[in-house]
């Protein structure tokens, strides 16, 4: 039996909801991996943020990498070694700032990665700046007026950009095993967008409005009907009526880059 | 003999054809050649020319005077008759380009032949054979080359020294976003996938290609990663990830002016100082710059070897004169076999402990440092075995040019007759210290295609050796140093201080 685990005592904040996805994620991989041989078929990719911590607290190999280069950098040890499976790890300054042109090509290329963006709606370990999908009128030391812009919808943004899987879920640990095993069986790449609140810096209730679109009549191969789903919540405005879908949207087979572009 | 001709017309009209057909030949023959291209950021119109200059010993560049000029427009005539010799020749008129190349091969007395087995390599064979046959008819014999004998030469840029340097050490796997002047490696690479079992990747930009090219190396991978210097300023911080985390990956950057987008098509050695610097904290690197495509090949395989061996960031400086300008060589480049080093294991870009997480605890932040700066003192140790400087001409000459990279050729060619030494570097980083002996105490001449001698400060801050302003021969408009006009000035230095 490996262990999955390190002796690195986790700093995120006490009840944080990364320990949520760090949960998830280990119990799937304690499932798939049950010999040090079979780790080494394994690899992670994390950024900049306190969603990276994920990599100290996760025995595999990999990389801690730099701010925005998740993508990039796990395309290149796929293009190296295609049979790695391959996980990376995200915040959304990481994904929607900082790595953007990364994250739309990486959509394009549909390298076989499995991708969690742990979207907490704030720069957090920067203590608490606004993201690219933050909502009109939040303040904070930075932005003293409040911000104007509206937030991006990423759901839209993969869709839009020829991604082979979306999913949003939120940072529970039974959701995460769910998406994560529903995207390793997925051939290609996997965008798996977590709600993923803040306590500290953006502690936005979504729990009671949140419904799965696997529980309702979706149908995830359609385009238009996961068009028209990533259209219900805007990242923006919440009110009593606000319904968040979570789930898969979207899964369509598509050529895999490192099959089609490797030796 | 020293023979320079000028094809010049517009993108489009064929003026690289038809010198590289020439030039072939001639190498063929036995002569030694090197040609140049000036061309503009267009793709079709402008004026684009090439200078190719032949003779009986070996010959690494142009001079300003030309003895033949081919126009292919009326353009070309307008612009370079200057250059042209008091009995030089002017070949004109409006003729599809392979007719020039008929009359040139006849002045030059060459077989018509030769031409024909080239036109042969070439798409519309039938309608250029007719075309290159009445060039050949309507000219004489107007130039006596001298004898030679076949000397087996082989004819190649810059580029293609690199590529094959690469090649010949095991290259796995090559990134580059397209940027002139370092493109030329990408497409010649590109080619030689299937034959070679490489494999050459163009991604969305220079950042994704020096951190794709990270994730390849730390899984396995030989990579390199190419680009000139706007691109390498987006590839920083990825440099500074190699150094911090100890990745191996060799960067080919093809120097062209800046600041900025600075002059797409040109050339210069403005980035001396960037790839010494570039990249935030203190750690190890390489930098060596080539001065011909054999140099190419070999510091192209000392590369890999040392940044595989070391696990560094390792910097190959050419330039747009270097890449896209051919030689004509014989001696074969000594390849450096390296070992594969890396394989997965956990990798951070945060200072680490033993186990790959980041830290902050002091003693091992320490510890890190002192292990880097540990391992720039085996690197120097180690580049002690390799040829990190040449020296040419008279050794004893109390007269000396320094110089680096691809102004090389230049120099050789203008001091043939002169009585002065030539120190040649080509390890940057680490900086081979003892040439300290060949520059105290002498006449110094500083030769650079930059306008502030930044190989002068780097000497002056490695060894203490100082050069003065008066003693720098600067290039900066954007073209290489030309033999005739670079030996007038060697002279005139050399003279004021007699």
């Amino acid at each position: 039996m490996t262990n999955l685990n390190t002796s690195i005592m986790p700093t995120w904040c006490p009840g944080c909801n990364n320990f949520q996805i760090l949960a998830g994620v280990k119990k799937v991989l304690n499932e798939k991996i049950k010999t040090d041989d079979e780790k080494e078929k394994w690899a992670i990719v994390a950024g900049i943020g306190c969603h990276a911590k994920i990599f100290d607290y996760t025995n595999l190999n990999g990389i801690n990498t730099l701010h925005g280069r998740v993508l990039p950098t796990c395309l290149g040890m796929k293009i190296a070694n295609p049979k790695l499976n391959v996980l990376g790890f995200s915040g959304d300054g990481d994904a929607y700032a900082e790595g953007m042109e990364h994250l739309i090509h990486m959509a394009r290329y549909n390298s076989n990665i499995k991708y969690f963006v742990h979207n907490n709606q704030v720069f957090a370990l920067t203590v608490g700046q606004p993201t690219p999908t933050t909502e009109i009128g939040f303040k904070d030391k930075t932005t003293p007026r409040g911000v104007k812009i509206s937030p991006l919808n990423p759901i839209k943004l993969m869709l839009a950009s020829g991604a082979s899987f979306v999913a949003r879920v939120y940072s529970d640990v039974k959701q995460i095993e769910y998406v994560l095993k529903e995207a390793l069986n997925h051939k290609g790449f996997a965008f798996i967008e977590v709600l993923n609140p803040c306590l500290i810096f953006h502690n936005q209730n979504y729990k009671n409005k949140i419904y799965f679109l696997q529980e309702e009549r979706h149908d995830k191969n359609n385009f238009e009907e996961a068009w028209k789903k990533a259209q219900e919540f805007d990242y923006n405005s919440i009110d009593d009526k606000t319904k968040i879908p979570m789930g898969i949207f979207y899964q369509v087979e598509k050529p895999v880059f490192e099959e089609v572009v490797g030796k | 003999m020293r023979l320079n001709i000028l094809f010049g017309g517009k993108a489009g009209q064929g003026p690289n054809i038809l010198t590289h057909i020439l030039g072939q030949t001639l190498v063929k023959r036995g002569y030694y050649v090197f040609y140049s291209r000036d061309y503009q950021s267009l793709i079709r119109g402008g004026h684009n020319f090439n200078v190719l200059t032949a003779s009986n010993e070996p010959v690494y560049s142009n001079d300003f005077e030309i003895d033949i000029i081919v126009a292919l427009d009326e353009n070309t005539k307008k612009i370079h008759e200057k250059e042209l010799k008091k009995d030089g020749i002017i070949l004109s008129g409006k003729y599809e380009n392979m007719h020039f190349a008929g009359r040139v091969f006849k002045i030059l007395g060459l077989d018509f032949e030769l031409l024909k087995e080239e036109l042969k390599k070439l798409r519309g064979f039938d309608n250029n054979l007719i075309e290159a046959e009445r060039g050949y008819e309507s000219e004489d014999r107007k130039i006596i080359l001298n004898k030679t004998e076949k000397k087996g030469l082989y004819f190649i840029n810059g580029s293609q020294g690199i590529s094959d340097g690469a090649i010949k050490s095991g290259l796995d796997i090559y990134y580059a976003y397209p940027m002139t002047p370092a493109t030329p490696v990408l497409s010649e690479l590109a080619g030689k996938q299937n034959e070679e079992n490489i494999l050459v990747l163009e991604l969305e930009n220079e950042i994704a290609v020096v951190n794709a090219g990270i994730g390849s190396s730390i899984a396995g991978a030989k990579v390199m990663v190419g680009t000139s210097g706007g691109g390498f300023d987006l590839m920083t911080e990825g440099l500074s990830l190699c150094g911090g985390a100890e990745v191996p990956l060799v960067f080919y950057l093809a120097q062209r002016p800046g600041p900025s987008t600075g002059v797409a098509t040109y050339t210069s050695q403005g980035d001396l100082k960037m790839a010494l610097n570039a990249g935030h904290g203190e750690f190890p690197r390489m930098v060596v710059a080539p001065g011909d495509p054999k140099e190419a090949q070999e510091l192209t395989s000392q590369a890999f070897y040392f940044s595989q061996k070391f696990k560094i960031p390792f910097i190959i400086l050419s330039d747009k004169h270097l890449s896209e300008s051919f030689y004509s060589l014989k001696e074969e480049p000594i390849i450096t076999k390296s070992e594969k080093t890396t394989k997965l294991i956990r990798y951070n870009s945060y200072e680490q402990d033993e186990t790959g997480a980041a830290t902050e605890n002091a003693d091992i932040i320490k510890k890190d440092i002192l292990d880097r700066l540990k391992k720039k003192l085996e690197i120097e140790k180690e580049a002690l075995k390799f040829e990190m400087y040449n020296v040419y001409g008279n050794k004893e000459s109390k007269n000396v040019i320094v110089s680096w990279g691809s102004t090389k050729g230049a120099i050789l060619d203008a001091i043939k007759c002169v009585n002065v030494c030539f120190l040649q570097i080509k390890y940057l980083e680490p900086f081979p210290k003892e040439v300290k002996k060949f520059l105290e105490g002498k006449n110094l001449i500083l030769v650079e295609n930059n306008s502030t001698g930044q190989l002068a400060d780097i000497i002056g801050e490695k060894i203490g050796v100082l050069i003065e302003d008066d003693e720098r021969i600067l290039r900066f408009d954007g073209r290489p140093f030309l033999a005739d006009e670079l030996k007038k000035e060697i002279e005139r230095r050399i003279n004021d201080k007699s």
